[in-house]
């Protein structure tokens, strides 16, 4: 079953730009949902739907198998959410921000150190939130979200201003509330290298549409077949000749020569017929891989 | 009981909050400014403890320039503060996603903001009895005021200003709740205060909502003014209340964008 369902989901905030077209994405319950797509993609807007924080013009959403807007107390009861910059007020302290969330959901008052232990401020004491680090402010925004035990978490690109360390702590912690509560949670990102580390599956987004739904492997498979060797050398039409001789598949872009083939022997035996044949060989090197060219694979 | 939480979640976020300064220098300024120009001047205050009227008077001398103008820019400030709390830390969004309806954090906010009121008033009402009393304690030369303290006369017009700052809460909690903009209910709160203050000698004066508290002042000190023998203006702040305050759901409710 999918915990987050969303169907045909259409948005705009003016008459000019559909920002979103026709989203449908589902979150199967358990999984770490990786809501990958590159800034101004249409992420924010889409999870700030998802809680009722926009208006719906059109589409369909729906958590734990109920339509939102009628269950909206009941469900946004099992959902915590972290949306784009931290909501922490900012002249009080860490303990003294959880109290007012505490004093609304009626969850026992331990929580509030529990989950400040969990995120790694229990030592904050009489600290202003205004004063702490972006990064401890996600933190923060965080624990918030955790305070009730909710059983899915809606994260919007929780890892924003943390250190390296910072964002390992985060993903561990996260890959925890997964495993061992089975939360599911639904984390956006615009980085594919931190999606791939933490989710189980991917819904990748751009220009507010959906290009891929999937397993992780999946995507991984995709990836792997748009990706190769790319040869740069001296002659680029003559290079693709003889590479084309044995892989069809070898083509040329800006003058270099890209081939899918993985093999560490293939490509040294291209290397040789190539200098043979008395071309120049720059560089050789695995192809781009990012998130950009897997999009641009996606597009076409 | 939802709404006592939701309350109680309210009442914390004004913790150290310039809003909650505001209603303790607000409540202590001018009976403060009393205490100082009384103890400096103490010799001359001798012959007023004798006054049958003492305190009336000494309460009309601090609530004249407190309702003129103090006392409404004060509120207007205050309720503004109260809603931008919410749009300066960005924490709009995280207050929707609560599991509670829309209604409980409109009535629980606005609670917030006359609980501040009622706080406010009777700081101010503890400020002028203190100030009215204590440059008796302090010098020797200072008898005891002979007037009995007149509670009934401080409560009924902590009251009556009370129930004339309800339309400039009501309005300016409709505003600030629309805009994230803290100029625009502070510009407009301005404005009308101002233009409350100018248009006080109008005959149609009771038109402004902002220009009851000045009204009541004038009560107070029998000051007859066209508008004021003109109309109830009670009845027209509480009306006008009603009005912002039902228009203030209806708009707070259907905003398309929740934080
Ligand atoms: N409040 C808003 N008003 C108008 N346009 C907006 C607003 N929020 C976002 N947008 C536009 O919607 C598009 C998607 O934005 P957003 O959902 O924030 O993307 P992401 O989170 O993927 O970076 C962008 O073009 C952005 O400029
Ligand atoms: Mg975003």
């Amino acid at each position: 079953m999918s915990c987050i369902e969303i169907n045909q989901l259409s948005h705009h905030y003016s008459r000019a730009e559909q920002v979103l077209k026709e989203v449908s994405l589902k979150v199967p319950e358990g999984s770490i949902y990786g809501f990958l797509g590159p800034n101004g993609a249409g992420k924010t807007t889409t999870l700030r739907l998802i809680l009722g924080l926009l208006r719906q013009q059109s589409g369909e959403i729906k958590i734990l198998g109920k339509p939102f807007a009628p269950h909206r107390e009941a469900l946004l009861s099992k959902i915590g959410s972290l949306i784009e910059n931290p909501s922490v007020y900012a002249q009080l302290t860490a303990m003294e921000n959880l109290k007012v969330w505490q004093k609304v959901y009626q969850c026992p008052s331990t929580r509030i150190e529990e989950v400040l232990d969990l995120v790694g401020l229990g030592h904050t004491g009489k600290k202003k939130a205004g004063q702490f680090s972006l990064g401890m402010k996600q933190r923060l925004g965080l624990a918030a979200a955790l305070l009730h035990q909710p059983s899915i978490l809606i994260l919007d690109e929780p890892t924003n201003g943390l250190d390296p360390g910072g964002i390992v702590e985060m993903r561990e912690l996260l890959k925890t509330l997964n495993r061992e509560l089975g939360i599911s949670i639904l984390v956006s990102s615009h980085l594919l290298s931190e999606v791939e580390k933490l989710a189980t599956h991917v819904g990748i987004i751009h220009l507010g549409q959906m290009l891929f739904e999937g397993t992780l492997d999946e995507l991984k498979k995709r990836q792997q077949q748009s990706s190769g060797i790319q040869f740069d050398t001296g002659d680029g039409a003559k290079a693709l000749q003889i590479i084309q001789s044995q892989h069809a598949a070898a083509k040329l872009e800006n003058g270099q020569v890209s081939v899918p083939i993985h093999d560490r022997a293939l490509i040294a035996e291209l290397n040789r017929q190539l200098v043979q044949a008395g071309i120049p060989v720059y560089q050789i090197q695995a192809a781009q891989n990012d998130l950009e060219t897997i999009f641009m694979n996606l597009i076409k | 009981m939802q709404l006592i939480h939701s309350i109680q979640s309210e009442w914390l976020k004004t913790r150290r909050s310039l809003a909650a300064w505001l209603v303790i220098i607000g409540g202590f300024f001018i009976p403060g400014l009393q205490l100082i120009g009384r103890c400096v001047h103490h010799q001359q205050l001798g012959a007023r403890m004798d006054d049958p009227r003492y305190w009336e008077t000494f309460a009309g001398n601090n609530w004249q320039i407190m309702s003129l103008f103090l006392l409404p820019m004060g509120v207007v400030l205050a309720a503004s503060l109260i809603t931008q709390l919410e749009y300066r830390n960005n924490t709009w969004k995280q207050v929707h996603t609560t599991p509670q309806a829309f209604s409980t954090i409109f009535v629980s906010k606005l609670s917030v903001i006359l609980t501040m009121m009622l706080q406010f008033m009777l700081l101010f009402n503890l400020g002028m009895f203190l100030a009215g009393i204590l440059p008796s304690l302090l010098f020797s030369d200072v008898d005891l005021p002979k007037e009995k303290f007149p509670l009934r006369f401080f409560w009924d017009t902590s009251y009556n200003f009370f129930i004339c700052s309800l339309p400039v809460i009501a309005l300016q909690y409709l505003i600030s709740l629309q805009f994230r903009n803290f100029m625009i209910p502070l510009g407009l709160g301005l404005g009308l205060v101002i233009a409350a203050l100018i248009g006080a000698e109008w005959k149609h004066g009771y038109w402004i909502p902002y220009a009851y508290t000045p009204y009541n002042f004038f009560i107070m000190r029998g000051i007859k003014m066209q508008a004021t023998q003109a109309v109830n203006i009670h009845h027209w702040a509480l009306g006008y209340t009603l009005v912002f305050i039902v228009l203030a759901y209806i708009l707070y409710i259907f905003k398309r964008d929740k934080g």
